[in-house]
């Protein structure tokens, strides 16, 4: 039907028209970050004159101490969820197969953790870790990060668990299994998707937080490299400004890989928190 | 403490075997989310009725910290930005993203269509922030691009009031298109072919097929996705903090900024505090208002 291609056609076009507007941005952050901090000008944003990201890179990651924040946000992104999903899986374990007394009253409290804005938690937090000695430390990074991930873990495996006949809990236990056993090896292996799924939503959010790692670390080793490089930004945005934007990059890579290569799993994630 | 080893009904006294065993598993969520979101909201909620700046102990002086907030001019204008990101994210993001997710839907290639504004989607605010300064900032890739079509009087993208606003507006659109897009599309996936194709015998094509079929049935999509634009504008502090830190002055602040101001700058525990109190009402308002709304309208259908 003509009437159907030319519709096809206009689509495609309007879309890859959006579609190259929308990379603008990202050619413009490649080829500046790109350029050596002798050449760069503020005049010639568009034109690329030499290929210096690595030395740039190098230099972002000497300049406010982002190697070591590097290893830093490594860990709070990886130790943190895991630590989360497992805690999350615990909960939805004790609600739906071990039949929790009260258990949805226990599940709407916990949930209730992730509705107000963290606003209402960075004051007290920063007065206590200061007070407690655990300011700026890589265990309180990792505590709250922890915390703030366990709700929306809980809520989704919860959900999850629902799915699944309790007549396979009950099999379990003829089968002679402790609950400690039934929960490792039978609900986790059948959970898996989901684990991973709510394990690379909050990584990467725990990976782009800013707020948390601006009130409650200071130092170059623990803060959280979006925090170092918005600090970086402030900093050198003048001089430097390749390097910062080599630093943004640097930054900003790993979750775009991340999010580009599980799509699906993204998607699945988000979709298990809103049903 | 665990004795559930022994099968259930032989034992009717013992009604609830696992009793011990559920505590335990729910145990370490309960106790760190009381301690660590919990007991810190209370503890912000009380410091909101007191004068306190860190060093000595907290004095109580009622509601005197909100009228203090009521009556600052400032605040008001952070309160009005605030209700600017609300409408703006939801127009452009929201928006253009279930543009996007049509323009694609049965689209030959239209993955590989989509791809480009889901590239944004997992940047941070902070990340979006330096890009999008080095673009608007004076004479930067943008005026140079103006300048290239004749435009040489450019407004100060960054700096004029409210249009800075606005222009942080449209670079969070520019990384949130992709997610919406992402979601209406799965919303349209599941749509049962059923209706579309006795909606297609029936002629209706385009903005008709649009209303009377896809967007009944894209509603509760479209209320998560609503919902979530919403509460997550109302929190917006990264990328103002990374492009423009509020200013000039106080004219781009948001509410999280002024509470972050208040608090951590001006240790004005006190009255961040109360900003913090009243960003929370208005985002629980806003959630049970929105959902209120969406049920009630619902039914109406």
């Amino acid at each position: 039907m003509p009437y159907k291609s030319t519709a096809r056609v206009i689509r495609t076009s309007v879309l890859a028209v959006l579609g190259l507007i929308w990379l603008l941005p990202v050619y413009l952050l490649l080829i500046n970050a790109a350029k050596s901090p002798e050449t760069f000008t503020t005049e010639k944003s568009w034109v690329p004159t030499d290929f210096s990201l690595f030395q740039n890179i190098a230099e972002a990651m000497r300049l406010s101490g982002l190697a070591e924040g590097v290893a830093s946000t490594l860990l709070y992104a990886v130790v943190s969820p895991a630590i989360a999903v497992l805690v999350g899986a615990g909960t939805g374990f004790a609600i739906v197969a071990l039949r929790l007394r009260h258990g949805f009253a226990w599940f709407v409290a916990i949930f209730g953790g992730t509705v107000f804005p963290l606003q209402m938690i960075l004051l007290p937090l920063f007065d206590a870790y200061s007070r407690m000695g655990v300011f700026d430390t890589r265990l309180g990074m990792v505590m709250v990060y922890t915390a703030i991930s366990i709700p929306f873990s809980a809520f989704v495996m919860r959900n999850f668990f629902t799915g699944i006949a309790h007549s396979v809990f009950e099999a379990s236990v003829l089968d002679g299994a402790s609950t400690w056993r039934i929960f490792f090896r039978v609900y986790l292996p059948m959970a898996s998707s989901a684990l991973v799924a709510i394990f690379i939503l909050q990584a990467t959010f725990i990976w782009n937080d800013f707020l948390l790692g601006l009130v409650l670390s200071q130092s170059d080793t623990v803060r959280p490299i979006v925090t170092s490089l918005a600090g970086m930004q402030s900093t050198y945005g003048g001089a430097q400004m390749s390097t910062v934007l080599a630093g943004g990059l640097l930054v900003s890579l790993p979750t775009v890989v991340l999010f580009l290569c599980t799509q699906k799993f993204f998607a699945r994630g988000l979709a298990l928190g809103q049903y | 403490m665990t004795s559930d080893k022994t099968p259930t009904r032989r034992f009717p006294k013992e009604r609830d075997p696992y009793r011990w065993s559920a505590r335990g598993f729910i145990a370490p969520s309960v106790l760190v989310v009381a301690v660590l979101l919990y007991l810190p909201l209370l503890w912000t909620t009380f410091i909101s009725f007191t004068e306190y700046n860190g060093l000595g102990d907290p004095e109580w002086i009622g509601v005197e910290n909100y009228v203090e907030m009521f009556d600052d001019p400032e605040f008001l204008g952070s309160v009005l930005n605030t209700l600017l990101w609300v409408v703006g994210t939801l127009i452009v993001p929201v928006g253009i993203g279930l543009g996007v997710a049509l323009l694609t839907w049965n689209l030959a290639g239209g993955t590989w269509l989509r791809l480009p504004f889901l590239i944004p989607y997992a940047l941070s605010g902070i990340g979006v922030g330096v890009i999008w300064s080095f673009i608007l900032g004076g004479g930067g890739a943008l005026d140079q691009a103006l300048a290239a079509f004749g435009i040489a009087d450019t407004p100060r993208w960054l700096v004029d009031a409210p249009l800075n606003t606005v222009v942080m507006i449209l670079a969070t659109a520019w990384q949130g298109v992709g997610v919406n897009a992402l979601l209406f599309t799965i919303g349209l996936q599941s749509i049962p072919k059923e209706p579309l194709e006795a909606a297609r015998m029936d002629g209706a094509t385009g903005l008709r097929l649009f209303r009377s079929v896809l967007w009944p049935m894209l509603r509760p999509l479209t209320a998560v996705v609503v919902g979530l634009s919403i509460v997550a504008s109302l929190k917006t502090f990264d990328i103002v903090q990374g492009m423009t830190k509020g200013g000039p002055g106080r004219d781009s602040e948001t509410l999280a900024l002024t509470m972050y101001k208040e608090t951590f700058v001006n240790s004005e525990y006190g009255l961040g505090s109360a900003v913090a109190v009243f960003l929370t009402i208005v985002t629980l308002v806003a959630s049970i208002l929105y959902l209120r709304q969406q049920l009630s309208s619902k039914h109406g259908v």
